[in-house]
């Protein structure tokens, strides 16, 4: 009955708040409780003008919404307010009811009563938004769009391929699909959107001691709480996570290093040189950061590398449970973007460490931001004839 | 229909017979029609005639051998080797190649589609009339020439005619029959060429005598 | 008989003789209203530049230059001989004996023998049937789809994504890796620089302005070079070398053009020139490096900090590991250069900001990979890598590099490759133990001696047995080596297959050859200003297709239809759609960046232009900090000795730079007591590459006596009784050209040039008409690579080495054949 304990909570705020405004939130809560008509109350609230009434939305998402397909299509049928932020099951619903109370405070605090409060706020609503849908998995939207039904040939390629991996893991929609219905919030990054749109930002709720893949080049940090910067974490680089605190995470990254200059870079293995991570002179140096272990001499350099383990901390944003995606991605993408003026070669036509000569020279023509460049990279890498030998 | 028109309708054959030959490949439907009874008994008539009756003999003794997909398809590759893939040192069928003006430096004139076509797509609208769409070519292309020469025939005075063919057709044949001897080595074009010549010319002689 | 008895005679008999229909039609409502294509100026591009064309009663009649191309070359002038070209090819054509054969035909007659015009229907189904007999007899190692070219311009139409995409989806096929014009270069630089530096994006010029004190051009004419780029071209850089000639003049940069011949840059800038031997430039810089150790002019900090290998380099230099010191003296025996000036030249060098900007030739020589090689090494004991105005540039002549990008991102294109998750109709990935990717100039090789095994590139090649090839918008028989090799090869060849605009001997040497339209008869779109990326060009279909010809997408889209994929080929869109889908993709990646108009605007006023761009040094970041921004070399850093090309054991090409004597080499070298005369072949003047040569006008503005030009010097030409205007006869072991004579100053004796791209056309060794098939053939007009060597430059990069090449030449007194390269195969007796 957590919900109970909700309506307590909000109840016990200071009464000072409950003379300001035209609506009660007291005559909203104790109506849904104590007045009779319970379940009438409820459905009353589930309406879209309702939501429009109180919650400072009509100039707003009400207005975005307008714009998208879930307002107006060809077949007439119109997604409500509810239908997308209002769970179909009883329980969910009665919990989500009372998520919207903070919603009212939010109204009568006045939180978000202006176009710039609200777009400062937004990414935190959506966030919770999105959170939500990823708990029940999208339940909302599926239960008006559903795998089973989805007419896979009427799809573009791309399209089919997105959506078939998506339904054989019952994936969840707005990993892919955010700002269907209202304008994205400003994530801080507007770093490949398309990567980020097949692959997701990540899971939402990371597992200590799980390992996981970076979905973009990410920033490391001293601790959970700077904003100073330690580094930065290559593409598609496996780390471990070891401690969560709020939105860090303190990770592990296995590899090894050059032992020349601050020795600041990891790499993937010994004597390859697929980039895992940089890190900024202090943070190499930063006691507690890098535990070395053995070394050894690259015979195709005369370099000393040295095997270490990196723990540092990044946010938890767009870590991959799966390396897959990105492969995929990356595959799809080089060989579009790479074949525009020539024949791309195979990816295991070089090995590992004549990628990055052969691709750096060549991505003038190419249009890639800077995490699909380095993506590609690491995938025409980590799929070269270093590791598959079955080229030639 | 009056004499004069009748001739007329016969010249007018002949010049759409040549304009067909020049216009395609030797297939197994115009052999059968160049080699039915009434059409040797035209090439017989028109051998009549001492200036024309080597080339009729020839040709009508190339057409003879033409009894297999294999000898028509040689005849093809004549026709293609002249016709299709030539330049201007070779026995194109474009009047501009014959006609144009010696390549000086403020001269870029195209080679094809150039000013013949567009005298001769002026010649064309005039009479209300284009080249058909199933044949890409330039309007300079000796067939569309000859078809021309065929419709007015029938549709103008001699006069016209004789002011057409004389200023668009009969001075550049000499310049292609010669091209033609040189590059063909089969014994088909060559003697239609001569033909298609030599017929104009007397067909030009015959409407000068005529006004 | 008089006439009109005559006349009266065929009355009877004339109406019958035939029935077809007449090639006149009447004049249809639309044409007499003069409508459909409207006249008017149109925007389109080449590689030869952006430019507006005036269509006026329906063809072509004006062209002249994109408003923003303040440099236009003067090839845009050849544009509509392109176009009207007589050797266009009209119709699909399939040769004669093929067509009554099939694959089992008489192969030796290729080049001169007789074609057929055949339906779309005939040649597309044809062609389909030699796939799918070579799939289905050799599986995929018989089928080469992979040599590739510059085709024309344009994101949607390019020819060779449309036909491999295409022949792709019916099977698998041998590849090509690397190119003829960069092969050494590209392999090699990975290695060292860690990029293959030859088309990566440069210094800015305005920095080079700037910053540097010395530009050294080392056989290098970007004056020539830069005419064409690999998009539509807008020629920004020559607005740079026209400040460069005014600094020269002022004696504010000091330029020297390494180089045997005065280039048409040094002559544009008025730049010195230092005479080279031909094919001796390691040698030089070895002497160069010699001295600078000697006077301690390296600059010893940044090899330790930014390079590998130095002291395994040093030895070598100094000839502990092979007894020859490699000084200054040393260099002038070989390079023809005093010792006084190789001194010279290393204080030069180090004494202040000093560019070094390389051209493409020289490492299209045997042990290509060599001079690229070292002149890094230099640059790096220069120490200047990375500074503006200092360093090593590969790639100042071409395509607008070192012309800061605007940062847009460009449209995309038609894909190459199948659609994920689509399959071929032959399915099959067995190459029978041979490569699937072959060098790209070795192909010939592969053909000759299937199932040899080289070395390449630290690793093994082993060549498929080729039975058929597919060529598009390509012509190896311009870019090859060898003519007389090559027709050793065809012989083996069951199946030629080849799509272009004109006859080139590529086609006259196919058996199916498919008449694609020219880019001024489609709807296309291109990035303008090459690397620079200035804007994006509507590219407005002016005319046509003429004759029977198609676009490249509508060729495949009708294979694909065979080929029941059409949907799958086309991804059920139009022309149109998918040039506005690829304006549209572009637009959304520049989303707020750059401004541009929704696609109909765009496609009425021509052109979106993205502005300036900001200057750039390449390599500051590897400088500012090597660790976090290392090169892409096994280490990270400039390897001057490399252990990864040293452990490949190459006899030739071993683990540092090294001086190396040539398989033929003029000035005393091997061979040239037999054929005393160096011939250079390189980019052309007038054209790129191959194309445009046809281009009739434009072509007599610059041949002699209707032939290709041969440069000579003056005393070379006076020994043997030549004059300007001569028919020249060029010839070697290997093969005998025809060419005109231009007796110049400008080459240096021992010394000749003809340009690549000069069209293949052979005639009898006698110059009669026929014979132009056999071995041994005269070319009437003057192709270089009649001459030229087929061998790789090493066992690294096994690329192109045209420039290894002997000849003689004396007065043609022979009889002088007309000039066969430009027209369709020459008929003979059977």
């Amino acid at each position: 009955m957590r919900w109970l304990i909700n309506i307590w909570r909000t109840l016990n705020k200071p009464a000072q708040y409950l003379t300001l405004g035209s609506i009660s939130i007291s005559a909203f809560l104790m109506g849904i409780i104590f007045w009779g008509g319970f379940n009438t109350a409820l459905e009353a609230t589930n309406t879209e003008e309702f939501c429009i009434s109180c919650h400072s939305m009509e100039s707003k998402p009400y207005q975005e919404l307008q714009e998208t397909v879930h307002w107006s299509n060809h077949s007439g049928v119109r997604a409500t307010c509810p239908d997308c932020h209002v769970p179909h099951e009883w329980s969910r619903k009665i919990g989500r009811k009372m998520e919207a109370s903070h919603d009212v405070w939010g109204w009568l605090l006045q939180t978000v009563n202006t176009p710039e409060k609200f777009e400062d706020k937004r990414l935190e609503m959506a966030s919770r938004e999105w959170k939500r849908f990823d708990r029940d998995n999208s339940l909302a939207c599926k239960n008006c769009h559903n795998y089973d039904s989805m007419k896979w040939e009427d799809m573009s390629q791309l399209a089919q391929k997105q959506m078939k991996r998506a339904a054989e893991l019952d994936q969840s929609c707005i990993d892919c699909h955010k700002g269907i219905a209202h304008k994205l919030p400003d994530m801080g990054t507007a770093r490949a959107p398309e990567l980020i749109g097949q692959v997701g930002s990540g899971v939402s709720s990371l597992q200590v001691d799980q390992s996981y893949f970076t979905a973009l080049t990410k920033p490391l940090y001293f601790n959970e709480k700077t904003d100073v910067e330690a580094g930065t974490l290559n593409i598609a680089t496996k780390v471990k996570v070891l401690e969560i605190k709020g939105n860090r995470a303190k990770i592990g990254i296995d590899g090894w290093r050059k032992k020349i200059g601050a020795g600041r870079v990891i790499y993937y293995d010994f004597g390859l040189n697929i980039l895992s991570a940089q890190l900024t002179k202090d943070a190499a140096l930063e006691e507690g950061v890098i535990t070395t272990f053995e070394e050894q001499e690259d015979p195709m350099t005369g370099l000393k590398w040295q095997r270490v383990e990196a723990a540092i901390w990044t946010d938890t944003d767009y870590l991959l449970s799966d390396l897959q995606p990105l492969w995929d991605y990356a595959r799809g993408t080089y060989n579009t973007a790479c074949s525009v003026c020539h024949t791309q070669p195979d990816a295991a036509h070089f090995d590992a460490n004549t990628w990055p000569g052969m691709f750096q020279g060549m991505i003038a023509f190419v249009n890639m931001d800077q995490d699909t460049q380095a993506l590609v990279q690491k995938y025409l890498q980590e799929h070269s004839s270093t590791f598959d030998k079955s080229a030639h | 229909m009056s004499q004069q028109q009748s001739v007329n309708q016969a010249r007018a054959s002949i010049y759409q017979l040549l304009s067909s030959l020049f216009a395609k490949e030797v297939d197994h439907q115009i052999l059968h029609e160049l080699t039915s009874a009434q059409a040797m008994a035209f090439w017989q008539q028109l051998g009549s005639e001492p200036s024309f009756s080597h080339d009729v003999e020839m040709i009508v003794a190339k057409l003879q051998t033409l009894t297999s997909d294999k000898a028509l398809l040689e005849l093809a590759a004549d026709y293609c080797g002249l016709f299709l893939v030539g330049t201007k040192h070779s026995a194109s069928p474009y009047a501009s190649l014959y006609l144009q003006k010696q390549a000086s430096s403020d001269d870029d004139q195209p080679l094809l589609f150039g000013e013949q076509h567009q005298q001769m797509s002026q010649f064309l609208k005039q009479s209300q009339l284009q080249v058909q769409s199933e044949f890409p070519e330039p309007a300079d292309h000796i067939a569309v020439m000859l078809a021309y020469v065929a419709h007015i025939c029938v549709n103008q005075d001699l006069a016209q005619q004789c002011e057409f063919v004389q200023h668009n057709l009969a001075n550049w044949l000499a310049n292609f029959v010669n091209k033609v001897a040189e590059v063909d080595q089969g014994s088909f074009y060559l003697p239609l060429a001569r033909l298609t010549q030599s017929w104009v010319e007397s067909d030009l002689q015959w409407m000068q005598g005529e006004l | 008989m008089n006439r009109r008895d005559f006349l009266k005679g065929l009355v009877g008999t004339s109406y019958v003789v035939l029935s077809g229909s007449s090639v006149l039609a009447p004049l249809n409502a639309l044409a007499a209203s003069g409508a459909g294509a409207s006249d008017g100026w149109l925007t389109t591009g080449s590689h030869f530049g952006a430019f507006k064309m005036k269509r006026k009663n329906g063809v072509i009649a004006e062209v002249k230059p994109f408003d923003s191309d303040k440099y236009p070359t003067d090839m845009i002038n050849g544009v509509k001989g392109l176009v009207y070209n007589p050797s266009r090819v009209r119709y699909p054509m399939v040769r004669l004996d093929f067509l009554l054969n099939g694959h089992k035909s008489d192969t030796t007659q290729r080049g001169d023998f007789r074609f057929v015009r055949v339906t779309w229907d005939k040649a597309l189904s044809l062609f389909k049937d030699s796939l799918d007999e070579v799939q289905t007899k050799y599986g995929p190692s018989g089928l080469h789809a992979g040599q590739t070219g510059w085709r024309a311009t344009g994101q949607l139409h390019s020819s060779t994504s449309h036909m491999q995409r295409a022949v792709g989806m019916h099977g698998n096929f041998v590849k090509k890796v690397g190119d003829y014009s960069t092969g050494a270069g590209q392999t090699i630089l990975p290695y060292i620089l860690g990029s293959t530096e030859v088309y990566a994006q440069g210094t800015s010029w305005p920095l080079i302005l700037e910053n540097s004190k010395t530009i050294i051009l080392w056989s290098n004419d970007p004056y020539k070079n830069l005419q064409v780029g690999w998009n539509a071209e807008t020629h920004e850089s020559y607005a740079y070398l026209a400040q460069l000639k005014d600094k020269v003049a002022k004696g504010e940069i000091r330029v020297i053009s390494i180089d045997p011949v005065v280039t048409k840059t040094q002559q544009y800038l008025g730049c010195e020139q230092l005479y080279v031997n031909p094919q001796t430039d390691v040698a030089l810089m070895l002497g160069i490096a010699h001295e600078m150790v000697a006077k301690n002019l390296h600059d010893k900090a940044f090899i330790d900090g930014y390079s590998l290998g130095f002291d395994r380099f040093l030895p070598y230099l100094q000839g502990e590991t092979d007894g020859i010191e490699k000084t200054p003296e040393w260099a002038s025996d070989i390079t023809g250069v005093s010792a006084e000036i190789i001194r010279d030249l290393a204080k030069v060098m180090t004494q202040d900001r000093t560019q070094m900007l390389m051209g493409w030739c020289i490492q299209r020589q045997q042990h290509g990979e060599q001079p690229y090689w070292m002149a890094a090494v230099l640059a790096t004991m220069i120490g200047q890598i990375g500074l503006p105005g200092g360093g090593i540039s590969y790639g100042h002549h071409y395509s607008s590099i070192g012309v800061p990008s605007s940062g847009a991102a460009a449209p995309g294109a038609f894909p190459r490759n199948l659609d994920e998750g689509q399959k071929p109709i032959f399915d099959n990935n067995d190459f029978k133990g041979t490569s699937s990717t072959i060098p790209v100039a070795r192909w010939i090789d592969a053909i000759l001696e299937p199932g040899k095994t080289i070395d390449a590139n630290g690793s093994k090649v082993t060549y498929p047995d080729i039975k058929m090839m597919v060529f598009s918008g390509n012509n190896p028989w311009n870019h090859h080596q060898d003519r007389n090799r090559m027709k050793q090869a065809f012989h083996k060849l069951e199946c030629v297959v080849t799509i272009d605009m004109n006859w080139t001997a590529t086609c006259r040497f196919s058996d199916i050859v498919l008449p694609a339209c020219t880019t001024f008869e489609r709807n296309d779109i291109d990035v303008y200003g090459s690397y620079a990326n200035r804007g994006i060009l509507a590219m407005q279909k002016m005319v046509g297709p003429l004759f029977e010809s198609l676009s490249d997408f509508e060729i495949f889209t009708r294979f694909a239809r065979l080929l029941g994929k059409e949907k799958e080929y086309t991804r059920g869109l139009t022309e149109r759609e998918w040039i506005a889908n690829l304006y549209n993709d572009c637009k959304a990646a520049n989303a707020e960046k750059f401004d541009m108009p929704d696609f109909d605007t765009f496609w009425k006023q021509g052109y979106v232009h993205f502005g300036e761009g900001k200057p750039w040094t390449r390599h500051a970041a590897f400088r500012e900090d090597p660790e976090i921004n290392p090169l892409g070399t096994p280490s990270g850093l400039i390897e001057i000795f490399s252990r990864k090309i040293a452990q490949y054991n190459y006899d030739d090409c071993p683990g540092h730079p090294t001086w190396m004597e040539k398989s033929e080499r003029c000035h005393g070298g091997p061979g040239s007591d037999k054929f005393p005369v160096w011939m250079q072949s390189c980019h052309p003047d007038k054209r790129l590459h191959s194309q445009m040569c046809e281009s009739e006008a434009y072509r007599e503005s610059y041949a002699v006596n209707g032939r290709e030009p041969v440069y000579l010097n003056p005393i070379d030409a006076k020994q043997r009784g030549i004059q300007s205007g001569d028919i020249v006869r060029v010839f070697n072991d290997r093969g005998q050209l025809l060419a005109g004579a231009v007796v110049s100053d400008n080459f240096p004796q021992g010394v000749i040039r003809i340009h690549e791209g000069a069209w293949y056309g052979p005639v009898g060794e006698d110059g009669s008409k026929e014979g132009g098939a056999e071995i041994g053939a005269l070319c009437s007009y003057g192709d270089p690579n009649t001459l030229t060597q087929d061998i790789g430059t090493s066992k690294l990069a096994q690329a192109c080495a045209a420039y290894t090449c002997l000849v003689e030449f004396e007065k043609y007194r022979g009889k002088v054949p007309q000039v066969s390269a430009f027209s369709g195969p020459v008929e003979i007796a059977l």
